[in-house]
């Protein structure tokens, strides 16, 4: 009885420690979030209240404002532009980088390994030192402030590692699964359809989710060939600290809108980031 | 149902190692062909070439006398049952029998309709929103079958569909695939590694070695008339013994010597050698199936005298295991007359079965 008892507080004391220490992280994690949302919600006096208020009239001026500022061109605009600049560049990047990944892995050829190696290397690069040959390259093609400039260049970088982790997906699947489906009677591209990819599809939520982030969040390369009509949110964002000193309010508030689609979308494919699909496929 | 020829079939991976070499083998239409042969022996490769799975490098397979060499996978219209199951885990039971009629576009209600009939003959009626990896192994290669039987399928491809199901499965889904075979009338090829599996199952066994097609026949046959050497020693539950022989030419009667025993060959036999040990040259060995032995204690002039060093129950027999100065002998006797180890026997060998190979291994006295 004892000795159980004993356990019993050990145990409790170990949940309560591990607890704790999982608050700590969670709560050093949501800290930035949590000062974004209540500054975005606080009137002027109260952000710049000192010491800060930890209770305080929530106000949406902020987020009305968000939507009026710069002479109409409110934050759906940018958030539009980014919505459609990542889903298309994501879409594009994963759709066409399973097909590659996919290819490589299942047709090999003479020197298809360092192909595999060649693409991911186009990946090496820091993107600032190309962005130069960039520029120029979509000025000549008139393709300056417009969306597709934008889905093109990341569909690009993004290609590279999404045919690379694939590949390793695709490869990981029994063979036999495809080979049965084929005496079944399906065509490779069915059997790509309808075998491969649902059973990748940690991989394709993975890539994915990166793609997005990475499309989301890009800024460099936005800020320089977008000027208004293709301009992202971060872009937008980084225009706070020009004039008129930064309304810290709005800032917050059109920064809740650059955070918060990304976060759905990722929070949204977690779910398909199980692992063992193909658990008790063989054997 | 079709007829399969394969007509001079080699495949090579690389071109110095040949995986198949030569196969010539005719499946008759309805009939269910047994490949049987160790690991690495090339039978796999021959069935996915079939299958076409695997591109064909020489030679010409031919179903019903039309060329197949081209044909891909998915046109040739036959069903394989893999050693894994190879079952799509993503999809449920159901899902996984229904594929291959779904890929010849039947309709719902008659693919529901399919589904259901397969599961009752199968007993996994209850199973059909399982999925695979729910399922214990033979239940799972019970799905495997099924979604091979469920299309009207006139071939089976099955490679070693019973490889990794435990013993008392093995038994029970062999006799199913059997019952099936009946059933259906389907021309079936069948890979397996188990003789005992190999001869239940099927009405005619090819054996199989190193990419090339030693011999077809029943176990009877194979047994008792084998080609060569290596189709001796794989066939048979109880390993045959081989000892160095040779004629004894000068002896007034033909006989023939394995080790210190001179066994009396009848004219007609020692004829068949003489014929043959022209082609070979020298080197004879004699095969002897441990039940064509059987042990004394007197010596004679036809018993080789032997040291008992092991003895083996397999329930009411004993595989005893001798060693002399020509070599090891294995003979199977009743257990309660068998020697113990240590003892001194004198095995006596029963002339009609004695198999002799020359020294290329071939059966000298092969009966064709």
């Amino acid at each position: 009885m004892t000795s159980n008892s004993q356990v019993a507080a050990q145990f409790s004391l170990r949940a309560v420690l591990a607890l704790g220490a999982a608050c700590v992280v969670v709560g050093f994690s949501l800290f930035p979030l949590y000062i974004m949302i209540t500054t975005a919600l606080k009137s002027e006096s109260d952000i710049f209240s000192w010491p800060p208020t930890w209770t305080f009239e929530p106000t949406l001026q902020a987020f009305k404002n968000a939507f009026l500022l710069f002479g109409g061109q409110n934050v759906l605009v940018f958030l539009f532009n980014s919505v459609l600049i990542t889903a298309a560049s994501t879409v594009l990047a994963v759709g066409l980088g399973s097909m590659a990944a996919y290819a490589l892995a299942r047709f090999p050829f003479r020197g298809s390994k360092h192909l595999a190696f060649f693409i991911l290397s186009t990946r090496f690069a820091p993107p600032v030192a190309f962005i130069v040959p960039i520029y120029l390259m979509f000025r000549s093609v008139g393709l300056i402030d417009t969306h597709l400039a934008l889905i093109l260049f990341y569909t690009s970088m993004n290609l590279s590692f999404v045919i690379w982790v694939l590949r390793g997906f695709f490869a990981d699947i029994p063979i036999e699964l495809e080979e049965a489906a084929l005496v079944d009677g399906y065509t490779r591209w069915q059997v790509f359809l309808r075998i491969a990819l649902p059973l990748v599809r940690p991989g394709l939520a993975a890539t994915a989710i990166l793609s997005a982030v990475f499309a989301w969040n890009e800024f460099l390369l936005a800020n320089i060939i977008t000027q208004r009509d293709a301009a992202t949110i971060p872009v937008y964002l980084s225009g706070f600290s020009a004039s008129m000193g930064i309304a810290w309010g709005e800032y917050m508030a059109v920064g809740f809108f650059a955070v918060a689609p990304i976060m759905i979308f990722t929070l949204f494919l977690q779910r398909h980031l199980v692992r063992g699909l193909t658990f008790g496929a063989v054997r | 149902m079709p007829r399969i020829e394969f007509d001079n079939v080699s495949k090579r991976y690389a071109p110095s190692s040949a995986a198949v070499e030569n196969l010539s083998l005719t499946i008759e239409d309805g009939s269910f062909l047994c490949v049987l042969g160790p690991s690495g022996c090339g039978k796999s490769s021959t069935l996915r070439m079939l299958a076409g799975l695997e591109s064909i490098t020489e030679g010409e397979i031919r179903v019903d006398g039309k060329r197949y060499n081209e044909l891909k996978a998915q046109s040739r219209d036959f069903a394989m049952v893999f050693e894994n199951y190879a079952l799509y885990p993503h999809l449920d039971v159901y899902g996984n029998l229904a594929m291959p009629l779904a890929a010849r576009k039947m309709p719902r209600q008659e693919i529901a309709r399919r589904v259901e009939e397969i599961a009752n003959t199968l007993q996994i009626s209850d199973q059909l929103r399982k999925k695979p990896r729910q399922l214990s192994g033979g239940q799972r290669q019970r799905v495997g079958l099924g979604r091979a039987i469920i299309r009207d399928t006139r071939t089976f491809l099955m490679d070693e569909p019973l490889g990794h199901l435990e013993a008392y499965l093995r038994q029970q889904l062999r006799t199913e695939i059997r019952r099936l075979h009946e059933e259906l009338g389907a021309t079936t090829f069948y890979i397996t590694h188990d003789q005992e599996e190999a001869a239940a199952i099927s009405d005619r066994i090819a054996v199989m070695s190193e990419g090339r097609l030693q011999q077809t026949g029943d176990l009877l046959t194979l047994l008792d008339n084998p080609v060569n050497r290596f189709v001796a020693e794989f066939i048979g539950n109880l390993p045959i013994s081989i000892l160095p022989a040779s004629i004894a030419s000068n002896a007034a009667s033909p006989e023939l010597s394995v080790g210190d025993a001179r066994i009396p060959f009848s004219e007609r036999r020692a004829s068949e050698i003489a014929d043959s040990t022209r082609v070979a040259a020298g080197r004879l060995e004699a095969g002897v199936r441990p039940d064509a032995v059987t042990l004394h204690e007197e010596s004679a002039r036809h018993r080789l005298p032997l040291r008992v060093s092991v003895v083996e129950p397999v329930g009411d027999m004993a595989v005893i295991v001798a060693d002399g100065p020509a070599g090891r002998l294995r003979a199977a006797v009743p257990s309660d007359s068998a020697p113990s180890p240590g003892n001194s026997v004198h095995a006596e060998f029963d002339a009609s079965r004695i198999l002799l190979f020359d020294g290329d291994g071939r059966n000298i006295l092969r009966k064709t």
